[in-house]
């Protein structure tokens, strides 16, 4: 059940980096012939964005830990291009869960990849001295 | 092309890794995931675990090669997983996949990633479709 309204950021503008697409390609096993799938994993780490999820597991004394990954796409993305990503995170109690759904649009407003990351917020005491 | 493929029909196995500890810190360094369970032993024997985990993420988007590899006519146009259970820095991996369904238009894929447990480390899947038809 959700616990408060989804929280919206962005848009946040990014580019998909050919050399970093290129080593993310390398990597992950493929050629770098064409921009990896999972590609947008690097824009979701983006500590613009990412701190959002650190700030509030810091807050709850929790750890998120991935639990599943989806992308679904339109249209490609292409290496040197730049795309608008909009965010909408919202979170569960039960079990406690963040969810990060992400769209990707081209700069004018075509939508090219919807984003799905679930994480299980895990309590840090639960973890021993990982915590 | 699509036509040809059936309800059954298996992807031609995959095998990758082990991967070493500079491997899981190339991985991070590019993808920008620097979680210290992939990177630090001691964090993950915190946890429990023998080894520090490989990236979730470096394993789903090993299944992409996978599927080019296999069919060439066809685009991917979504890939997904969940992450059942850490496969370890060290450990072989085999990645396998399935037709669930098949038409002239799309085909669903179950995809699954084995490390060194009996279960699966990711259960996962894709559609692709014909590259003519996107």
């Amino acid at each position: 059940m959700p616990l408060e309204p989804p929280l919206a950021l962005g848009p946040f503008r990014l580019r998909v980096d050919p050399a970093r697409a290129a080593a993310f390609a390398r990597e992950t096993g493929g050629d770098g012939a064409s921009v990896p799938l999972a590609y947008p994993a690097i824009w979701l780490a983006e500590p613009s964005l990412f701190s959002v999820v650190r700030d509030l597991c810091a807050e709850l004394d929790v750890v998120p830990v991935h639990e599943s990954q989806s992308f679904s796409y339109n249209a490609p993305l292409v290496a040197g291009e730049s795309y608008d990503l909009s965010v909408t995170m919202s979170r569960e109690d039960a079990p406690p869960r963040l969810t990060m759904l992400a769209t990707i649009s081209t700069l004018g407003g075509e939508p090219c990849a919807r984003i799905e990351t679930m994480m299980r917020l895990v309590p840090r005491a639960g973890l021993g001295s990982a915590s | 092309m699509s036509g040809a493929i059936k309800v059954g029909d298996t992807i031609p196995e995959t095998v990758i890794g082990p991967f070493d500890a500079p491997s899981l810190a190339r991985y991070a360094e590019v993808s920008g995931d620097a979680n210290p369970l992939h990177l630090d032993d001691a964090v993950a024997a915190a946890i429990g675990f023998p080894a520090p985990p490989v990236h979730g993420m470096k394993l789903l988007a090993a299944f992409e090669p996978m599927l080019r590899a296999w069919r060439a006519d066809l685009v991917i146009s979504s890939l997904a997983g969940k992450f059942v259970q850490p496969i370890l820095r060290g450990e072989t991996v085999k990645l396998s996949g399935r037709v669930l369904r098949a038409t002239e238009d799309e085909i669903f894929v179950r995809l699954m990633a084995y490390g060194a447990a009996r279960a699966p480390g990711i259960i996962g899947e894709a559609t692709l479709r014909p590259r003519t038809a996107t």
